[in-house]
């Protein structure tokens, strides 16, 4: 799911995609090294990080 | 749920989707996208059903079932201000708090040198539109939260965990109520996802109607750049919220590209450019999307003509639905067009004329869906829709 054709980034915007609050490579830099599986923590990091970019995008949006 | 429910409800949507690909269905499905009526109807006030969605759907289910509708929304009356509050967005007028009991909320645009976006900021929003609205529009929207540079406080950090947990909260709500109009009546759900097109955003929540047009003339390559920043993320979450099953419709509320609002210029320059590719690109996922046209959008109808075959159910408002018709029945479903004049202030027999006029006009081939023009509010005369119900079940079957 998503936008593809029009999330195409300007290299100039340091604007956040779609569905993105706090993009995984900005917080990645605050973990230790990660000693399990890095794709379980992105993944869920992600989809909880969705839910923010959805809550202020409703308010503008629905509310 | 008995066999004979699942039976009726799965009529019910080969009725509705039917009508939605401009195809002739057994009959007419009517849709009627009622909102405060349905606390007239089931005997609660205004104030009950805005500030508290369970009696709201409540009171859906139980219109509902008494008029064996095919499709209705599980809350046409949409804004639940107990969130609303939680968040302390100060732009509603509240049933019960703000207003009286048994008026409806009223939105509040705000003096144009008080504008949530002032029209130096074009930039910042330009650059990062989800940051923006965090950091600049939020604390300017709400009584709670801390504008940046201003120390926290509890109703700051509370506005954000009561705010998130009533919106999942309320927004889960709508799975279960869908499963109880299908399990109580047989009710198709009749939309899912939202869409407001980038100039509306900008009109309506960021620099007001009167600031954006004063822009239109200021700097209208910032307005163009803005409306294009916006895109990406009003098609993103319209298609987070879709129908996976892609029956149903995404819904875009059109407010501020009709007639008189802005120029057919203007309109082509900043609105329909910046609408027309989130469209086509709903449609590449496989979503229709319903255009609830507020207002008159005629001369506009040759734009959506553009628009690939059966990508939208087009619903007419102040405009007349057989002119309407004649540029976009080819191409599409029509829904509406019945006036809310005449289902609040006429006579059940002025109600069939109407039905009767659309009906004749618009729906002999299929591709048409009974509704008023506009949403239904407590003005609405149940007798007159009682009228619009079965006038529509005896006369509209194929």
């Amino acid at each position: 799911m998503g936008c593809t054709r029009m999330a195409e980034k300007d290299p100039q915007s340091t604007g956040r995609d779609p569905g993105v609050c706090i993009p995984w490579q900005e917080k990645m830099k605050d973990l230790p090294e990660i000693k399990g599986d890095p794709e379980i923590v992105k993944r869920v990091w992600e989809d909880v990080d969705s839910l923010a970019y959805i809550y202020i995008w409703h308010c503008l949006e629905s509310f | 749920m008995p066999d004979s429910m699942q039976q009726l409800y799965d009529e019910r949507l080969k009725r509705y989707t039917t009508a939605m690909r401009n195809e002739k269905p057994d009959r007419i499905p009517i849709r009627p996208f009622v909102a405060e009526w349905t606390a007239k109807y089931a005997g609660y006030t205004i104030q009950e059903i805005t500030h508290d969605y369970e009696l709201a759907f409540a009171a859906a289910r139980k219109c509902a079932a008494d008029f064996d509708w095919d499709a209705v929304v599980g809350n046409m009356v949409y804004v639940w201000t107990g969130l609303t509050q939680a968040i302390g967005i100060k732009y509603y007028a509240t049933p019960g708090v703000d207003l009286p009991p048994e008026t409806a909320f009223q939105y509040k645009e705000p003096p144009e040198d008080e504008a949530f976006m002032q029209p130096d900021e074009y930039d910042r929003l330009i650059a990062d539109p989800t940051e923006f609205l965090f950091n600049v529009w939020l604390p300017r929207v709400s009584t709670e939260v801390s504008a940046e540079g201003e120390p926290t406080s509890l109703r700051n950090n509370m506005s954000f965990l009561k705010g998130g947990m009533a919106m999942l909260s309320y927004f889960s709500s709508f799975g279960e109520q869908g499963a109880r109009l299908k399990e109580e009546s047989g009710t198709v759900s009749a939309i899912a996802g939202m869409l407001k097109t980038p100039f509306d955003i900008l009109a309506d929540k960021l620099r007001g109607y009167v600031g954006l047009v004063m822009d239109l003339h200021t700097q209208p390559d910032k307005v163009l750049k803005a409306c294009e920043a916006l895109m990406p993320h009003l098609c993103h979450v319209a298609l987070a919220g879709a129908d996976p099953e892609k029956n149903v419709p995404i819904t875009v509320w059109m407010h501020r590209g009709g007639v008189p609002f802005v120029s057919p210029e203007q309109f082509k320059y900043y609105y329909w450019a910046t609408m027309k590719p989130i469209i086509e690109e709903i449609w590449s996922h496989g979503h229709q999307v319903l255009f609830y046209a507020e207002g008159n959008w005629t001369a506009h109808l040759e734009s959506f003509a553009e628009l690939p075959e059966g990508s939208i159910i087009y619903h007419v408002d102040q405009a007349d639905p057989i002119e309407t018709h004649k540029v976009l029945g080819d191409r599409f479903c029509i829904s509406g067009g019945i006036p809310n004049f005449t289902l609040s202030y006429g006579t059940p027999d002025d109600v069939r004329a109407a039905c009767k006029r659309v009906i004749d006009g618009v729906a002999k081939d299929g591709g048409y869906i009974m509704d008023a023009s506009a949403i239904m509010q407590d003005d609405t005369d149940t007798e007159n829709l009682r009228a619009l119900t079965e006038f529509t079940r005896e006369y509209g079957v194929y």
